[in-house]
């Protein structure tokens, strides 16, 4: 049973200049160390350590350990441990074919749909084994819902896209309940006051930022847990973005949300966990603030500083 | 030698910061003369060279002007992070800095040109002096800002002490001096006032070198160069 690794944590809220002198002396560090551009006889930066920062919550929906996904011969993920926080927003950032997508897409199973896929190591949702054989994988993709990067919303009405859902999954009743969840659905979603007098009209009309809500909203209508989110921005222009931003901001108080994203801004701004991903690793995992204000690790600090490559 | 400043594939993000670097020096250069004028107009009593500093000035406050609109163009423009963000908000203080030790400057200055009576040649001696303490002290800050060196950083927190000390002896025998000889009270007075300024000085530079030992604490930014040895693992930065 592999432990998880908890690794040096940095002081929490960033610490004082007074207790950071404290620690470089306490860690026999030279008091003027000078500061130099990297060499190739520096010692490489690795990830055999463990990842930095803090990998575990206190009360998390989400533990993977030592999750590594194959595809093929390909390994696209190496010994992941991190938790996801209970009604928090995670996000997950690194440069392109990181694992970051991969990453998310293991916590909903979507990895089974991919031929010569494999995955090993063990993710528990609510302390239990996502990969168990006697666990519904229709069912956990209906508490863990997926948003994507293009939003495609069914080729029906607005009142079915929702609706498809719930009447999948038996969750309603009668009719009066079917328009009731299609209603907060579209509520929550931000969207209801932009659709209610057109519920019948076709989804495909409307503009790209509703269309995500609308997909949002139909994750919403399956009663979720966790929302995944695979880049649910880059289609859409900054208004709609802010829009879906606040979405989130506003989601978070009843859902967990882990979103991949490749503007660190956005990340910034959303989230209040990051996850940087390195070539198939997690190299560092903390409060956004510290992630972005004090990275401990040379690779994060590179990446969202723009000194990468 | 630092990766502080540089190393981002914008490379016109190296140069916004590499100029707002290069300001922030020029604009201490200034100052730092201001200062060495502003202490021999007093010590010589030398009411043109005061003349002088006070004409400058308005060109210490132009920098500073000019390097606030800088600064947040290029937050603006770049939202840095991390230790980009650090060196912005550090380059940012000590721009106050360099600003706040002009005016001292301007005070010594205006000195000469607001008293009758210039000092003795004890106290000019003593002003002399601690003047050119202070100022070795600005120059250091300021080499050490201009090439990001932490250890002459530290040399200078460390320094600006022996400022204060010297500061408090030559307060001491200038009220010595003034009670011997009442008639010279008002020249004390001012001259006071002038070694106070000094010490101002003193610590600006201080605070110059601790605004640049912000820059790199803590996080990944600062790369320790000492090599690990052999039988342990390599550190992962220094946290």
């Amino acid at each position: 049973m592999h432990e998880p690794r908890r690794a040096e944590a940095h002081e929490a809220g960033g610490g004082s200049d007074e207790s950071r002198r404290l620690l470089e002396a306490g860690l026999n560090l030279k008091p003027s160390g000078r500061v130099h551009a990297p060499s190739s006889t520096a010692p490489p930066e690795s990830a055999s350590s463990g990842a930095a920062g803090e990998i575990t919550v206190a009360d998390p929906v989400f533990s993977c350990r030592d999750l590594s996904v194959f595809y093929g011969d390909k390994r696209a993920l190496k010994n992941i441990s991190v938790d996801i926080g209970r009604r928090q927003v995670l996000a997950a950032i690194g440069p392109s074919g990181c694992g970051k997508s991969t990453f998310v897409r293991c916590l909903n199973r979507m990895n089974d749909t991919i031929p010569g896929a494999r995955v090993t190591g063990t993710i528990t949702l609510d302390g239990q084994d996502i990969h168990d054989a006697a666990s519904d994988v229709v069912r956990l993709r209906a508490r863990v819902g997926m948003v994507f990067q293009k939003p495609n919303p069914f080729p029906k009405s607005i009142y079915d896209n929702v609706a498809y859902g719930p009447r999948i999954h038996g969750l309603t009743r009668s009719r009066a309940d079917l328009d009731e969840v299609v209603c907060t659905s579209l509520q929550r979603a931000g969207l209801w006051s932009e659709v209610k007098d057109r519920l019948k009209a076709l989804a495909t009309g409307l503009s790209g930022g509703q269309q995500q809500r609308l997909c949002i909203a139909r994750t919403l209508a399956v009663q979720p847990e966790v929302i995944l989110m695979d880049e649910p921005c880059s289609a859409l222009d900054p208004i709609a973005t802010a829009h879906v931003e606040d979405l989130i901001d506003e989601l978070r108080e009843s859902y967990t949300i882990v979103i991949v994203t490749h503007s660190m801004q956005q990340a910034a701004r959303v989230s209040q966990r990051t996850a940087y991903f390195h070539l198939g690793e997690l190299i560092e995992v903390g409060a956004t603030e510290q992630v972005f204000g004090n990275p401990q690790r040379k690779l994060t600090e590179d990446y969202i500083t723009g000194r990468f490559g | 030698m630092t990766v502080l400043l540089e190393g981002h594939t914008a490379k016109a993000f190296d140069g916004a910061l590499l100029t707002l670097h290069m300001h922030v020096i020029e604009m201490g250069g200034l100052v730092l003369d201001q200062v060495r004028e502003a202490t021999r107009a007093y010590t010589e009593w030398d009411a043109q060279a005061a003349e002088r500093v006070l004409e400058r000035d308005p060109s210490v406050n132009s920098y500073d002007a000019r390097l606030k609109e800088e600064q947040i163009n290029l937050i603006a423009r770049r939202q840095p992070v991390a230790s980009d963000l650090k060196a912005i908000i550090s380059m940012s203080q000590a721009v106050a800095e360099l600003e706040r030790a002009g005016h001292e400057a301007r005070k010594i200055a205006r000195t000469v040109l607001k008293i009758e009576g210039r000092p003795g040649p004890a106290t000019a001696r003593d002003v002399r002096h601690i003047g050119r303490l202070a100022i070795e002290l600005l120059h250091s800050s300021l080499q050490a800002f201009d090439r990001l060196d932490q250890r002459l950083a530290a040399e200078v927190v460390a320094q600006d002490s022996e400022l204060d000390a010297e500061y408090g002896a030559g307060l001491r025998r200038l009220l010595t001096r003034a009670m011997e000889d009442p008639r010279g009270f008002e020249v004390a007075l001012e001259a006071a006032f002038v070694l106070k300024s000094l010490e101002r000085i003193g610590d600006h530079a201080r605070n110059l070198a601790r605004h640049l030992q912000a820059m790199s604490l803590g996080g990944a930014a600062a790369v320790i160069e000492e090599p690990a040895p052999a039988l342990t693992p390599p550190p992962a930065a220094n946290r």
